[in-house]
């Protein structure tokens, strides 16, 4: 049985330090955590529920937990993560997976502008659309959107490889449409059935950078 | 293509020089230039190739085992071709033949307004007493964070070395930097180039990884940065430091980011930043994850959190609106701050943007410590100015003048041996400093480059302890506008400070918002 934090009207030191203690226990349920902004920063293990709706910042700096949002996460979700899991069952703002270094994200509905900027080594994986400027600078690590991309995808792209399923207004500056090999379908197969997602991977296209020295046009 | 600079004229005494009397016998002249103002011919014989490419830091000369190569300033031709000068004239060329603008490291050269001219009042006997420098003491410790965290960081002296990452300069200098700071109680900044293990024992003042040969006493304090690019930053990252600094600008290139070139992240640089070697290391102009102020108070919030609300959080800003800047990081939570001014920069930037972009560091100094005034946190929220600062005087003036203390950048990479060859961003540093080639690096010893480090600070506290205490104080806490004079109406104008002979601050100054 999960414990149960219910963060109304409290800030966010005040259910940090709950939280904290709670999760080294069990899995933590926590409750009406929509006005706090960078909740469950930092942690190494465990496991977080919120139910409801999330705010900004959800999981920055996570270095290994699973964190679970029932609804809607807020911007900037895994912020700079390095380890874990974090899995939203409804949409999530601008800026997913900001600066991440590692770990996996699941956005099962839509994510905003600037999803995947500067990754550097994280897998993500939009269930829904995105909005524009995704992956901007990305250096490292896997995008998969499954719907489709608004202006700019992959703007600067330096290293690393979006996969998508639908279309995109327009690709940005660096980018180039390669071909899916099988290691890549593999790969996509990997994650669809890992997280449940319905998905043709052979109906994917693959984009790279088209050079290694990005920043001279 | 170095900075062509045309105003210095080099001489080798042929009497003196080893290889003119030995071809083939010493090049040490040529192996240092970082400008390649020497060559060698095919007999070995040593000779000027281009006296135009001359910088005026006379490295060769401090090389030469035989004291034969004079460096002499030619500015009377710099003077009269202004603004046609032979540095315009061939960047102009430089230019037109590739494309591409001129970059440079080491700061602004030439005249800004600076501390010159202003001058310190000793006190007499219409106000209290000098101290004796021998028997009685004087304080010159700074805490910051007191009143917000668990574990304050007191310095012993009122002074920082602000960041310099690993990449922009060498592993050594790194770890210099923070036997420095080990050795004198204060602060070394990483800089956004991510950390090295070595400095966590480092700055502590173990000799040893295991933390159990303690050899450099008091032990100083790692500041670690958030910065645009994030580069090696981890939860770990950030709780390994006593304090984290979020950069919002710098005075070597305010308003832009940086950009560490593929051809320069090494392995070594590429595990540290954690990205894959070879890769461009791009740091934004601003950050992705902020876009107004409460985002800011938002990402102090979670940098406390993560922190365990342990440690201070910092904040360092470019020279721009120094009062509205200030204010708008006292609002996101700053427990202190630092500014750079236009004169401050050892990074590498577009030369345009290093030499004319920015206020001067003296300037920035009334409006900060104004709005610190207004919202009722001088000297509780801790302000350090960079940019420029050299010795104790500029630091006794810029303490006067209402700042908590002082950060020494450039001068903390003379004290570890530079000679301010502005060659920073070519990574031919000749000594080694801002290089990554292994060649070089060897040429500068960490512990020995620490020791240096070490002595200027403490040189440089003994000189503000005599001035604090020949003003009549006994803590630095003490010091006042009123221990200053500005000695032209440029720099009353510009401070505020009375003006000498006339003893009164100018009629119509009031600080600027």
């Amino acid at each position: 049985m999960s414990l149960v934090v219910d963060a109304r009207g409290r800030d966010l030191r005040s259910v940090s330090t709950e939280l904290k203690g709670a999760v080294a226990k069990g899995p933590v349920v926590i409750q009406e955590a929509a006005h706090l902004h960078g909740l469950a920063a930092g942690f190494r293990s465990g496991e977080v529920i919120v139910e409801g709706d999330s705010g900004d910042y959800l999981g920055v700096l996570n270095d290994g937990a699973t964190i679970r949002v029932k609804e809607n996460a807020g911007r900037y979700l895994a912020d700079n993560m390095t380890r874990g899991t974090v899995i939203v069952e409804g949409d999530a703002g601008y800026g997913v997976g900001a600066y991440c270094y590692g770990g996996t994200i699941v956005v099962r509905g839509n994510a905003g502008d600037f999803t995947a900027v500067m990754n550097k080594g994280a897998t993500i994986i939009v269930v829904g659309d995105v909005g524009d400027e995704v992956a901007t600078y990305m250096l490292a690590g896997d995008l998969v959107i499954v719907g489709n991309a608004g202006q700019n995808l992959g703007n600067y792209l330096i290293r690393g490889h979006i996969y998508i399923g639908g279309k995109w207004e327009s690709l940005g500056h660096n980018t180039l449409l390669a071909e899916m090999t099988q290691a890549d379908l593999a790969k996509l197969r990997g994650y669809f059935d890992e997280y449940g997602i319905e998905a043709d991977p052979t109906t994917f296209k693959k984009i790279v950078r088209l050079s290694e020295k990005p920043f001279y046009k | 293509m170095p900075p062509v600079n045309g105003t210095f004229c080099v001489t080798v005494m042929k009497d003196r020089c080893i290889n003119a009397r030995m071809p083939g016998k010493c090049a040490a002249c040529v192996e240092v230039c970082p400008y390649e103002v020497f060559a060698i011919d095919g007999a070995g014989t040593v000779r000027v190739q281009n006296y135009n490419a001359c910088v005026g830091c006379r490295i060769c000369a401090e090389f030469c085992p035989e004291d034969a190569i004079r460096i002499n300033p030619a500015e009377s031709e710099f003077l009269v071709r202004s603004p046609w000068t032979f540095p315009q004239v061939e960047e102009i060329h430089h230019k037109a033949q590739t494309g591409q603008y001129m970059l440079r490291g080491f700061g602004t050269m030439g005249y800004a307004p600076s501390f010159d001219n202003i001058t310190v009042v000793p006190s007499q006997i219409a106000s209290p007493a000098p101290r004796d420098k021998y028997r009685e003491e004087c304080n010159l410790e700074v805490v910051i964070g007191e009143e917000t965290c668990e574990n304050p960081i007191r310095l012993r002296y009122p002074f920082l070395f602000p960041a310099m990452s690993f990449g922009a300069v060498s592993r050594e200098a790194r770890m210099a930097l923070s036997i420095g700071a080990a050795q004198t109680g204060i602060i070394n900044n990483t800089g956004e180039g991510g950390l090295l293990r070595d400095e966590t024992w480092l700055i502590k003042g173990y000799e040893n990884e295991e933390r159990t040969l303690k050899r450099w006493q008091p032990g100083g304090y790692l500041v670690v940065q958030w910065s645009t690019g994030r580069w090696g930053v981890s939860a770990d990252y950030v709780r390994a430091g006593d304090g984290v600094e979020v950069k919002i600008g710098q005075g070597a290139k305010p308003g832009m980011g940086g950009h560490l070139l593929g051809a320069k992240v090494t392995a070594e640089i590429a595990a540290v930043r954690g990205i894959p070697v070879g890769s461009d290391a791009l740091s934004p102009c601003r950050y992705y994850d902020v876009q107004d102020l409460e985002d800011m108070k938002r990402m102090v919030a979670f940098l406390r959190d993560v922190t365990d609300y342990k440690v201070p959080i910092f904040f360092k800003l470019g020279p721009s609106r120094p009062y509205a800047d200030v204010r708008a990081c006292v609002e996101a939570g700053a427990d202190a701050i630092s500014i750079d001014g236009l004169v401050g920069g050892t990074g590498a930037s577009p030369a345009i943007v290093t030499q004319g972009v920015g206020i001067p560091t003296v300037a920035l100094i009334p409006p900060s410590v104004q709005a610190l005034k207004d919202m009722g946190v001088h000297r509780r929220v801790k302000l350090f100015v960079l940019g420029g600062m050299r010795d104790g005087l500029d630091a006794y003036k810029a303490m006067a003048m209402g700042a908590d203390g002082v950060g020494f950048g450039a001068a903390a990479e003379i004290a570890m041996g530079c000679r301010a060859c502005m060659a920073c961003h070519s990574g031919r540093c000749p000594y080694g400093i801002t290089s990554q080639d292994p060649e070089l690096r060897a040429r500068l010893d960490p512990e020995e480059a620490g020791d240096r480090l070490a002595n200027f600070i403490k040189a440089t506290a003994e000189e503000l302890k005599i001035l604090t205490m020949l003003s009549g104080h006994d803590d630095i806490k003490d010091l006042s506008e009123e221990d200053l004079r500005a000695m032209d109406l440029n720099t009353a104008a510009i401070t505020g400070l009375k003006l000498i002979g006339y003893e009164r601050r100018l009629p119509w100054w009031e600080v600027g918002q």
